[in-house]
């Protein structure tokens, strides 16, 4: 018994917390009573082990006999993006997200609980120190800020690279240059329009 | 037999053998509805933890049998009712038919249902056929048993071959300072916040007292040989205050 007790006490507590004012996750979650999901963090090389029990709170134990029912494997920053439904398929196929076992029970688990508002960096704390989860804190952070940064970046980058280069695109003044001429062009059939009716009215008067 | 072979501990007292059991019950009668609360203040919360330590050694896991004897408000139990998952089977006892019923409602409370069964049991004597569980726990009870040998030859003969017992008992601190503060906390205040939140000073002397007079870390674990248990070893908690034996029947 030592911190590692502590720290696992404090974290189930925070969970079980979230998941009772969350009645759907734990209804998905007591689905699973009595099977073990391993979470296993790479970098800090830590192993949790989940169960769920009938009402679908969480026991976390810090080893068990055996193997789990389910393994999931990442960093802490690529199996937190896992949860994320856009980014999730992503992860897993690219590699760094890996999972044995029941993979249905895996994914669903590793789902809800991403969906759960914990301060993961506060809580890794308690087992890695507070250095480390900061750092890991922060990288995650940085990859977010740098997610958007290049994302609005690169669709800057893209236009102009297609107007001026490529010139598969027009600049936004030849595009406003040819919505004036066609304006104009309008503007001139209308008229011609207008001319022609007053023709025919003069034509058809002197018939008559 | 000698006077000696009738009468045994409660607490510092010497009682007729045939008493203690009865004696017993009164104390956790008396406790019974606020003994949570009270298992917090005196081990200022630090009881979760052990019991969340002697889960991990317990190595209990879907569909297995657990009995927890002495189960109290059932702090084990709870916990291996989540882990046995629905196939399991827990079966949650005590000697005392307040303490159980308190457990009973505090599982429902918990929708802790379905896989636990309830039985008032005397430790000494267990009415269940012989190998019929996995794991077999008594948390903070076989000091308040008459005849602590025969409780853990039970034990044994209700496990499993392959199947472990694991008794979390307060234990004799290894650490010399700690004893000191430690006897001034259990003789002169425990008996004090025994009072004060349960009215009954006297059932938490003899708490303090009991825990004296119960076998060390040694004496149990060559208890637990004798009744038959192999692989035999302790973890000792908290400086010795507690210590889980844990033994398998091979």
């Amino acid at each position: 018994m030592s911190t590692r007790d502590l720290a696992l006490a404090t974290l189930e507590s925070s969970i079980n917390a979230l998941l009772r004012l969350d009645p759907f996750a734990r209804r998905k979650l007591a689905r699973y009573h009595g099977r073990v999901i391993g979470i296993h963090l790479r970098g800090p090389e830590i192993t949790l082990y989940f169960v769920p029990d009938q009402q679908g709170e969480l026991q976390l134990l810090g080893s068990i006999e055996g193997e789990p029912d389910a393994l999931l494997s990442g960093s802490p920053l690529d199996l937190l993006r896992s949860g994320d439904r856009e980014q999730g398929s992503q992860q897993l196929f690219n590699g760094r997200v890996s999972i044995s076992g029941d993979t249905g029970l895996a994914h669903d688990f590793g789902a809800t609980l991403a969906g759960l508002d914990i301060d993961w960096e506060e809580q890794l704390s308690r087992f890695t120190g507070d250095i480390i989860a900061h750092q890991l804190g922060n990288a995650a952070r940085r990859t977010a800020g740098w997610t958007r940064d290049t994302g609005a970046r690169l669709e800057s980058d893209l236009a102009e690279y297609l107007v001026e280069e490529a010139r598969l695109l027009p600049h936004p003044l030849e595009v406003e240059d040819f919505n004036a001429g066609v304006d104009a062009l309008r503007e001139a059939t209308d008229r011609l329009e207008a001319r022609l009716r007053l023709l025919r009215q003069r034509l058809e008067g002197q018939a008559q | 037999m000698s006077e000696q072979h009738e009468e045994t501990h409660f607490g510092y007292r010497k009682v007729a053998k045939d008493q203690k059991a009865d004696l017993v019950r009164g104390v956790f009668d008396s406790v019974a509805s606020r003994y949570d609360l009270m298992n917090d203040l005196m081990s200022f919360g630090v009881h979760r933890l052990w019991k969340r330590f002697a889960v991990e050694l317990s190595g209990v896991h879907a569909g297995q049998r657990v009995l927890d004897l002495a189960s109290g408000t059932g702090d084990l139990a709870d916990r291996f009712s989540g882990l046995v998952g629905p196939e399991g089977l827990v079966v949650m006892t005590d000697i005392n038919a307040n303490m159980l019923v308190t457990g009973r409602d505090r599982m429902l409370d918990h929708g802790h249902a379905g896989n636990i069964g309830y039985a008032q049991v005397n430790a000494e004597q267990l009415p269940f056929p012989d190998n019929s569980f996995d794991c077999i726990t008594i948390g903070f009870g076989l000091r308040n048993v008459t005849d602590k040998q025969k409780a853990l030859n039970a034990m044994y003969a209700a496990l499993r071959p392959g199947g472990r017992a694991l008794v979390l008992e307060f234990s004799k601190p290894v650490v010399k300072p700690l004893e000191k503060l430690y006897d001034l906390y259990s003789f002169t205040l425990l008996p004090k916040i025994g009072k004060l939140v349960t009215h009954d000073e006297d059932s938490y002397r003899y708490l303090a007292e009991s825990i004296r007079m119960h076998p060390d870390q040694e004496t149990l674990r060559g208890m637990m040989e004798e009744a038959g248990f192999e692989n035999c070893d302790y973890h000792n908690l908290t400086g010795g205050i507690v210590a889980i034996h844990r033994g398998f029947k091979l």
